[in-house]
């Protein structure tokens, strides 16, 4: 039943709550003044939450920010960013937070999709299957940390050294993973791509359902196999939300930061810090919370500029594909 | 859809920029003039405690540390001490909350910025001239006017911890430092019948425990931290710094300190020493518990540690073996300092003097921590207790980390050098050439 219904039978017309105010307003200036206020909420948090925060940690980033409210902080101007590009820890971190979003984005899109591709045509427990791969998605992030640090302990040897040592006898003595950059960082990435599967697979799989049924049939007819029409159907339909699982998998991976923080710690030598474990160091270890800021604005760029390259790529390779 | 992704993009960007920790949300903006780089203004005002008139209804002081909830220390605390001292100050509360360590720099450093630090915390004694720099800490020399009784009655190490430039910002709560500990049953299979007691011992004495147990450990560390390598770098006759903390160089790169990381390279080339010292390793007490390490230089936790590993699994104690500057080891503890932004500065103060009185320090040393009070160590209980007396005779000798707000820094520049070091990637006297010059460009920020 409508409003309008309502006042044809006689009985009262709520006012609408823009009556209440003794403002003359056209019906185009009633409707913007509706809009707002239904906005305001929204409006209000993203002040509060995210610009507020943001001009803040900007000016702190043009700062050698004292920590005592009241204390007079040093204005540096853009002191803090050139000392980011002279410090050869940021470059390191920037490098091994490349290094990760390259290696567990990718590992991520890759098993995402052969999961779900895989999952889509099982017919028995096929809501089981999926829960078990979403499952790590929602496991603590510090719980799942603690757990790869002991899979990949050397001394006592976790379960991966046990395997490599005892059951396989591929080496002759425990690796130890966690102690040199290069092999703590396979660590690292198993986790990263393992917690990230289950959340790829979930957005591929609702991709895979809309696709239009039709174009596969009209394939089917043509006398396309399943090679050709994953290669030639699927995946050029898919390619837009590649594309966007691509973007947000790449800014989760540039904020990394529970697993090194609680698996290496930054070590040895600063060799594992990403780019958060260092931010989080300079501000609450060294009490840098002006480099600090600058170094998440830096940080932000990039991601920013990261994305917008990914995006356009991807779009011309969706584009240009058969 | 171009544009929502662009909007997307940029505000999940910006969520990163805002994600920065911001410590000082009430700081006024900076004033114009203040534009020199190396200009550092510090507020140092001098707390003055207001005479407070008499509370009309209960004071809460707020006491921050780091024990345990389920610790016997805790529960000593807040089941016993507590209760007896709200019992004889009436109108006093003390709401005590424990933080766990890993959570405790970054919880305080916030609420200090937000302007809401507690009234009290039990702080790492590393931390009081940081605080104390960044003119978070009350200067209790001048805020208490018995501050020299107390002064006069504990012991002048851990109380120099909390001195820094002319005052003193807090007092000591409880003491510690570490002595070499050894495993009698290693020792006997080995062959060795008593702990070094000198350096020169140490090298013959990993050579006989080599030969009777290839897969053992003469000495465990687990890092390359300050306060493991001090001990090693104090008792070879070096340093970190002179005594005035204005330079690294001469010190930490002289021949005395070059000399102890070079004892401590050989010994682990040669497998005397856990690789736990880079991180890989059986856990410390869980290795010399279960009879892989023969020694490890560590404090009087190490005993219950090992307790609950193996029960009835005997530690035993000497001093650490001396060398060319003596038997050195380092002074660990906490110290109580109040923070400029107490609400009730009279009541917190009067809480401190109870947590220094032989009351609170003998409790406290029922359930492991080593009182600071100099008069409680001739007492009975500590006469007769079975480890305490090692901790105190070593404590006549240990030094204080070098007391300086940069000292945090000061240490991660340590780590990396000692890690260098035996990895191989540098000399001793490369890495600690590039340390020395590191820590020369802190002291002079």
């Amino acid at each position: 039943m409508t409003l309008n219904t309502i006042a044809s039978r006689g009985q009262t017309r709520p006012r609408r709550f823009y009556n209440l105010f003794p403002l003359r307003l056209t019906r185009k200036g009633r409707n913007s003044l509706a809009a707002y206020a239904f906005l305001l909420p929204g409006m209000a948090f993203i002040l509060m939450w995210l610009a507020y925060p943001m001009v803040n940690a900007l000016r702190i980033s043009l700062y050698d920010w004292q920590l005592m409210p009241g204390a007079t902080s040093p204005f540096l101007g853009l002191g803090n960013y050139r000392a980011a590009l002279a410090d050869p820890i940021f470059w390191s971190s920037l490098a091994n937070t490349t290094r990760y979003a390259l290696v567990t984005v990718a590992g991520q899109l890759f098993f995402g999709l052969v999961v779900a591709l895989a999952l889509e045509g099982v017919r028995h427990a096929r809501v089981a299957m999926r829960v078990l791969y979403y499952l790590p998605v929602v496991t603590s992030w510090v719980v799942v940390s603690l757990l790869f640090e002991y899979l990949f302990n050397s001394n006592p040897a976790g379960l991966v050294n046990q395997a490599l040592v005892n059951t396989f006898h591929l080496v002759d003595k425990a690796i130890p993973w966690l102690n040199e950059p290069r092999t703590a960082f396979i660590a690292l990435y198993a986790l990263g791509i393992w917690k990230g599967v289950g959340w790829t697979m979930v957005i591929f799989l609702a991709a895979l359902q809309a696709l239009p049924e039709e174009c596969f049939a009209a394939a089917a007819i043509d006398g396309a196999d399943g090679k050709h029409m994953l290669i030639y159907i699927t995946l050029p339909l898919l390619a837009p939300t590649i594309a966007l699982v691509f973007v947000m998998l790449t800014i989760g991976a540039f904020q990394t930061y529970i697993p090194i923080a609680l698996i290496t710690g930054g070590g040895p030598i600063h060799r594992t810090d990403v780019m958060l474990s260092y931010m989080y160091s300079q501000a609450f270890t060294d009490l840098k919370f002006g480099y600090s800021a600058a170094l998440s604005f830096i940080l932000a760029g990039i991601v920013f500029a990261i994305s917008q390259a990914q995006l356009r790529l991807t779009r011309r390779e969706a584009h240009s594909l058969p | 859809m171009k544009q929502t992704l662009f909007v997307l993009l940029l505000l999940a960007s910006l969520v990163l920029a805002s994600c920065t920790p911001q410590p000082t949300p009430t700081a006024p903006p900076p004033e114009p003039e203040k534009v020199t780089v190396k200009e550092t203004v510090v507020v140092k005002e001098t707390l003055v405690v207001p005479p407070t008139p008499a509370p009309e209804g209960d004071v809460t002081v707020t006491f921050w540390h780091n024990y345990n909830e389920t610790s016997p220390e805790n529960e000593m605390l807040v089941g016993t001490l507590i209760p007896m001292f709200e019992k004889d100050h009436p109108g006093i509360k003390i709401q005590a909350l424990s933080v766990t360590w890993q959570d405790f720099r970054r919880k305080l450093l916030t609420s200090i910025s937000g302007g809401v630090a507690p009234d009290l915390i039990r702080a790492d004694i590393i931390w009081v001239p940081e605080l104390a720099d960044q003119g978070a800490l009350v200067a209790l020399d001048e805020a208490m006017p018995d501050f020299e009784e107390f002064k006069e009655v504990v012991f002048p190490g851990p109380l120099s911890t909390n001195l820094w430039q002319g005052h003193y910002y807090g007092l000591p709560l409880d003491t510690n430092t570490k002595v070499w500990l050894y495993n009698e049953a290693l020792y006997e299979a080995a062959g060795i019948s008593s702990p070094p007691a000198t350096m020169d011992e140490i090298e013959a004495q990993c050579q006989a425990l080599k030969a009777a147990k290839p897969d053992a450990y003469y000495f465990a560390a687990d890092g390359t931290f300050a306060w493991v390598t001090l001990p090693w770098i104090w008792s070879f006759g070096g340093a970190v710094t002179d005594p005035e903390v204005t330079t690294a160089t001469g010190y930490l790169n002289g021949p005395d300190t070059v000399a102890a990381y070079e004892f401590l390279l050989k010994l682990f080339d040669q497998g005397c020493i856990s690789p736990l010292i880079l991180g890989n390793g059986v856990d410390l007490f869980l290795g010399f518990a279960q009879d892989m390490y023969a020694n490890t230089d560590n404090g009087p936790w190490t005993y219950p540690m090992v307790e609950s590993l193996v029960p009835g699994k005997l530690v035993s104690a000497a001093p650490f073996p001396a060398g060319k500057g003596g038997s050195i080891d380092v002074v660990g503890g906490e110290d109580v300092v109040l923070f400029k932004q107490s609400q009730h500065p009279e009541q917190a103060i009067e809480f401190i003097r109870f947590l220094l009185s032989p009351e609170y320090q003998m409790k406290m040393a029922e359930v492991g921590q080593i009182p600071v009070r100099i008069d409680l160590v001739d007492s009975d209980y500590f006469q007769s207790h079975p480890y305490y007396g090692y901790f105190l005779e070593q404590l006549k000798t240990s030094q204080s980390r070098t007391a300086h707000p940069k000292l945090t820094q000061m240490d991660e520049i340590i780590i990396d050098a000692g890690q260098f070091i035996l990895r191989h990637e540098k000399t001793p006297q490369e890495a600690l050439d590039e340390a020395a010059a590191q820590i020369d460009a802190l002291l002079v920020e």
